[in-house]
């Protein structure tokens, strides 16, 4: 949609987007986008986590004694990788003046040996060693286009970047008519 | 009761059949209320008019409209009832409880939920227009031939319309749900029968995920509500039975049957449902109707000699040909089917058709024209045969 000023995309105002990146680019420092977060303990295996003004819960599942009242915390790893490649997907689609109709990312993991976080065992370590990602979407540019877009995603991703230090990332795109 | 006015061993369909590129675009653009229901109907117009040429062409005698107008076989009636939503598993997801179990469907179909569509039930039930009785009276004016058409079941609608956290604030329970499902069915059957319609076939496909999915409870892609099932294989199918009889009860005057197949959403046999129909025998003997329309063409069926025990007990229709193969089957090879199915039922109640439709779900037709049309022909050959064998005794 298109307005006297303003070109809007995808549910983005391209215009305000343009004119906010050329702000931050002048703002001394501000490449390094500090972050700062808080994390309290609720009792048990729950913890409120505090991120500028929002709050949100760590939990653990039931078969490891939570109360399953929210995600654990490299489930949240994995959900913020898939919301950072789809927050970048959109953004670099939308600059390229590409409408989306639907987007979608299926995610999975596996943990080198979660045992060693538990206790159960020693051996290698616990973090992420493999995370699958596929993107599906519908959106008016051809399969090369979007393939390029993804590719530069995957690239620039910060939550993807972090990860990639130590994770084997296997990504694939599925383009829907 | 046979269909008056056909040959022995009648050449039938299933239902559906491809469509073709302009109707896949034009409903694409129905979905995305960019054409309206009767802009659409007139492009589907056309595609109709082609599908019973191939029929005519390969000599099916008792036609259908290939169900050219439908997004698939039952997700068509939300256009056509109130109190229905086709909603994405998108959106399904927002708002039931136990996502984790529709995320194991996408995970196993490797799809996005934006992708997969379900009729549900979102208020009380009751029909803005007619489920298929237009569809009849269209087909109707460019044949004279009689007509099949398929209604999707009473247990399917159930099962598939049922998603708990929307559907139980419009219906206090899925039987309460059902009383108002088998009332508009029948409705539709009557109102099809009225109008001259021949043959109705109700398609319960969902009775194969009851008796040969891994378990009862399990969600599938068609029917998300089956975690809210019973989980008890007999109660479900005595039900199933139950809804169908209290539509067909005392309608004279037209041919009724069921059909029953494994799944029709995949060429590759290993992801559909597997086994014989013996155990699901006597819950299709419980409906009081007059034709059960099976698959045979895939050994995935089992044999026909589970009929020994329940010899010419009802008319079957026979399926001859598998939809989703590349190879065309040979006349021959049909007869020979058909020879085995007299064992156990007379001439006279054997119907021949394709195992199912060639394209059940529009965006996914399981073959090509060319290969669905050579089958149908295979099927009229076939038929040819038999009747010549027939009159030479």
């Amino acid at each position: 949609m298109t307005t006297e000023e303003h070109v809007v995309l995808n549910g983005i105002d391209v215009t305000e987007f343009e004119e906010a990146l050329k702000l931050v680019a002048a703002t001394p420092g501000a490449h390094r986008a500090p972050k700062a977060s808080r994390v309290r303990w609720a009792g048990g295996l729950k913890f409120k986590v505090g991120v500028r003004n929002h709050t949100f819960l760590v939990d653990e599942p039931p078969h490891l004694k939570g109360e399953d009242t929210a995600p654990n915390a490299v489930e949240y790893v994995l959900g913020a990788y898939g919301a950072c490649l789809a927050t970048g997907f959109v953004l670099n689609a939308t600059r390229r003046g590409i409408a989306i109709h639907n987007l979608e990312l299926a995610l999975d993991s596996t943990q080198d040996n979660a045992f060693s976080f538990l206790g159960i065992n020693d051996e290698g370590h616990s973090g992420l060693d493999r995370v699958r990602v596929k993107l599906y979407v519908q959106a008016d540019a051809d399969e090369a286009t979007l393939q390029e877009v993804w590719q530069h995603t995957l690239r620039t991703s910060p939550v993807g970047n972090s990860l990639t230090r130590v994770v084997d990332i296997e990504a694939e795109l599925a383009v829907f008519p | 009761m046979p269909v008056p006015g056909v040959p022995l061993f009648p050449v039938t369909v299933v239902g559906s059949w491809p469509r073709p590129r302009y109707l896949l675009d034009a409903l694409r653009k129905r979905q995305a209320g960019r054409l309206s229901f009767e802009e659409f109907n007139e492009v589907a117009d056309r595609a109709v008019l082609e599908a019973l040429k191939v029929q005519d062409e390969a000599g099916v005698d008792i036609v259908s409209d290939g169900e050219q107008r439908r997004d698939n076989f039952y997700s068509f009636v939300c256009e056509k009832l109130e109190g229905t939503r086709l909603m994405s598993l998108a959106e399904i997801m927002d708002v039931v409880e136990d996502k984790s179990s529709f995320e194991a469907i996408l995970r196993q179909r490797d799809t996005p939920a934006f992708a997969i569509h379900n009729p549900t039930v979102t208020g009380k039930l009751s029909p803005r227009m007619p489920l298929a009785l237009d569809e009849y009276l269209f087909l109707r004016r460019h044949t004279r031939k009689p007509i099949k058409v398929a209604l999707p079941g009473p247990y399917l609608l159930t099962r598939a319309m049922w998603v708990e956290g929307i559907t139980n604030y419009a219906y206090a329970s899925q039987e309460e749900l059902a009383d108002d499902i088998v009332r508009i069915l029948r409705d539709e059957l009557i109102a099809l029968r009225d109008a001259g319609c021949a043959f109705v076939q109700f398609d319960e496909p969902v009775l194969s995920d009851v008796l040969y999915g891994p378990d009862v409870k399990e969600r599938t892609f068609m029917c998300a509500s089956m975690a809210a099932s019973s989980g008890d294989k007999h109660k479900e199918l005595t039900w199933a039975a139950r809804l169908m009889n209290e539509i067909v009860r005392g309608v004279d005057g037209i041919e009724i049957g069921v059909h029953v197949c494994r799944g029709n959403f995949t060429r590759n046999e290993a992801g559909l449902l597997t086994g014989s129909y013996e155990p699901m025998i006597p819950y299709l003997l419980l409906m009081q109707l007059h034709q059960l329309v099976l698959e045979y063409a895939t050994p995935r069926a089992g044999d026909l000699d589970v009929w020994e025990r329940y010899p010419r007990v009802r008319e079957i229709g026979l399926g001859v040909v598998n939809p989703r193969s590349e190879g065309v089957e040979s006349p021959d090879e049909i007869v020979a089917k058909v020879k085995q199915a007299l064992r156990y039922f007379e001439p006279e109640q054997i119907y021949l058709n394709p195992d199912c439709g060639f394209g059940t779900f529009a965006e996914r037709p399981m073959n090509d024209f060319e290969t669905a049309a050579h089958k149908l022909a295979a099927i009229g050959a076939a038929a040819r045969e038999l009747r010549k064998v027939r009159t030479a005794v």
